[in-house]
């Protein structure tokens, strides 16, 4: 039954909140709707931006292992193959100018190597350290150590990239000799050769040292700046994301299973390795979310690495990642609208890639773990 | 299962008992190196002129970076707080199974994992090449850009803690949706609501690729965001390729300052969590 003093009320409640309550809930609505347009600003930016690369080179962009700034000149070359050179100058002489060309490969392959790298350090590590955290530490050092991790995490790229380029770099590369760390502790610093020496006897292992310039079999130099070190920083940096995930994780695998297989008589191993697989949906995406973080860091690889975008299969040799190539050509591509264009299409490439990790990240840790947002 | 199978992985899970303390271990050690060989190089430098002095002045400071810095990270958390907090409410309190609900809330996780160099890249096409020069705004903006999904995630994950009896007696006693909102569902949340905000300025006090091409850095003392600003992560990026050592020195230092900064950020989310429970 409506009543007359329904309608009423009604109205008074409208006439005294009629500026708070619409005027929340729209602002509220176009924040969320904002988010949204923060996305597909992203992609249509990119994409314009991308243009003229994506027009240009189609496909090829992402088979061409060729990144070519500037013109490659051509030299003109006499019966024999030789160079032809002009007779006043003696310089030689300029057949042609092949056109800039870039191609993705080299970055992808890049910014695979130092990921993988890092990877290849952080998980194993990050997992031991989330099973010590979850089974073997005192719960009285639970909180301290908790800190201690999600505060490195916190530690911006750019001091593990300084302390990459002028610390971990120098200590890599370099002859084999022995250093002091804080003038006491002796360390053996030159890493890199002295693993190379190791290597370059083992059949086999010979590629991942060595390269072949012309025609010729040479040692790769050990600078200190290369994917291998580049890979170590990134893996040092993903180490606190993929530990305090898998933490989160690991202890919310309910008591009762852990309890069944100790009292079916399982050792500890035994039950930890069945903590794992129990929980290696969300463990993958605790990884998936470190990949993404290696994958998309671009201070601390060029400050470590720089960006030489080259492929090459040995570790030992400087390349760039997709995020090191943006921020290191960025500003010289400014007036360069094809230069420009084939930055942007990567950016566009490690944007897509950065969403499909994540996506398959959330996808599997969600609601396991609300930090994975605050942490990654 | 044989005596020997017993013993063998009673042995192995004794070794792998070990390697995952191990593992925690090197874990700590190397991370306290690097923190530690921070703290001890960047002390080395680091005296009060630094604070009050200038890049070109002797010896150099750091007093425009660190002040552009906070300047950029307050613009940044004047806009993206907000904005955050009212697409978590939109999230938590009005429609939160809405055809728009889902798709926003899968966006902003996805947003905030996006590469932050690539928002940098964002930044200067749509504010700095219409704008025609590096300026504040955009820096301050991309940072924003960076902040407002962290802030919106939070702020939704926090309010859906607040008990829904809360919000039936608020209305039962007659207050109307907003007012139920604003007095009652934020204010009980408030203390993990901050705490959300708090992680965020953390997160983009540190960002450095976001700034490169918007913000670019200033060697001067500049109050004004319409002109390109500095910020201490872009000096100490810039003082790292310096060739000199001793200029380098002050990068470790800008380092220490910076870490200090982001350390008292969350030394604060820790008091505020724990007053409240």
């Amino acid at each position: 039954m409506t009543s007359v003093s329904d309608i009423d009320s009604n109205l008074i409640v409208r006439r005294r909140r009629f500026s708070a309550e619409p005027a929340l809930y729209l602002a509220a609505l176009a924040s969320a709707v904002m988010i949204l347009l923060m996305l597909a600003a992203l992609l249509v930016v990119l994409f314009a931006a991308a243009a003229p690369s994506i027009h240009r080179f189609g496909a090829d962009f992402l088979v061409s292992t060729d990144w070519r700034p500037n013109p490659l000149p051509v030299l003109k070359l006499n019966s024999h193959g030789r160079p032809i050179r002009d007779p006043r100058t003696w310089m030689k002489v300029v057949d042609h100018n092949e056109p800039p060309r870039f191609g993705a490969v080299a970055s992808i392959s890049g910014t695979a190597q130092t990921s993988g790298i890092a990877l290849l350090l952080a998980v194993p590590l990050s997992l031991g350290a989330a099973l010590c955290l979850v089974r073997i530490v005192p719960v009285w050092l639970v909180p301290p150590i908790s800190f201690l991790i999600e505060f490195l995490a916190a530690i911006p790229s750019i001091a593990y990239g300084l302390w990459g380029m002028f610390v971990l770099g120098p200590w890599m590369g370099g002859p084999a000799r022995w250093e002091r760390i804080g003038g006491v502790i002796p360390f053996p610093a030159g890493i890199e050769s002295r693993v190379a020496a190791a290597l370059v006897h083992l059949p086999g292992f010979g590629w991942l040292v060595e390269r072949q310039v012309g025609g010729k079999t040479v040692p790769i130099p050990t600078t200190g700046r290369d994917v291998l070190v580049a890979g170590i920083i990134l893996g040092i940096m993903v180490i606190p994301i993929i530990t305090a995930i898998s933490r989160d994780i690991l202890r919310n695998i309910p008591r009762a299973q852990i309890e069944g297989t100790i009292a079916l008589g399982a050792t500890w191993w035994q039950s930890c390795t069945e903590m794992l697989k129990f929980s290696r949906s969300g463990l993958f995406g605790a990884i998936i979310l470190g990949l993404a973080r290696a994958a998309g860091e671009t201070m601390a690889v060029l400050m470590v690495m720089g960006s030489t975008p080259n492929v090459s299969a040995s570790p030992l040799s400087a390349g760039a990642t997709m995020a090191s190539t943006l921020a290191g050509e960025f500003p010289e591509a400014a007036t360069n609208d094809l230069h420009r264009g084939a930055l942007m299409e990567l950016a566009l490439i490690l944007l897509v890639m950065s969403l499909v990790f994540n996506i398959v990240a959330r996808y599997l840790v969600v609601g396991k773990t609300i930090r994975a947002s605050a942490v990654a | 299962m044989t005596s020997m199978q017993i013993t063998r992985s009673k042995i192995a899970s004794r070794i792998m008992y070990g390697v995952c303390i191990a593992c925690a271990a090197i874990i700590i050690l190397t991370l306290l190196l690097i923190t530690g060989y921070l703290l001890v190089i960047g002390l080395h430098s680091l005296n009060w002129r630094f604070f009050v002095n200038l890049p070109q002045d002797n010896p150099p400071g750091m007093r425009n970076s660190i002040e552009g810095t906070i300047i950029l990270v307050a613009l940044a958390a004047a806009a993206g707080i907000p904005i955050g907090m009212l697409a978590g409410i939109y999230l938590s309190e009005y429609d939160a199974n809405s055809m728009l609900a889902a798709p926003v809330r899968f966006v902003a996780d996805v947003l905030a994992g996006v590469p932050s160099i690539v928002v940098g890249i964002l930044g200067y096409e749509l504010l700095v090449v219409p704008m025609g020069t590096y300026s504040g705004w955009a820096g301050a903006a991309a940072l924003a850009f960076i902040m407002i999904p962290i802030v919106a995630r939070t702020t939704e994950e926090m309010l859906r803690l607040v008990p829904g009896s809360y919000r039936e007696a608020s209305i039962a006693l007659g207050a109307t949706k907003a007012g139920t909102i604003l007095r009652v569902v934020v204010p009980t949340a408030t203390g993990s609501v901050v705490t959300g905000a708090m992680l965020a300025i953390a997160r983009v006090a540190g960002e450095t690729a976001p700034l490169l091409f918007t913000a670019v850095g200033s060697s001067r003392l500049v109050h004004n965001p319409s002109e390109p600003f500095p910020s201490l992560t872009l000096r100490i990026y810039e003082l790292s390729n310096e060739p000199s050592p001793e200029t380098r020195m002050q990068a470790w230092s800008g380092i220490l300052v910076l870490i200090a900064l982001i350390f008292l950020v969350n030394l604060s989310v820790r008091y505020f969590t724990r007053q409240r429970r």
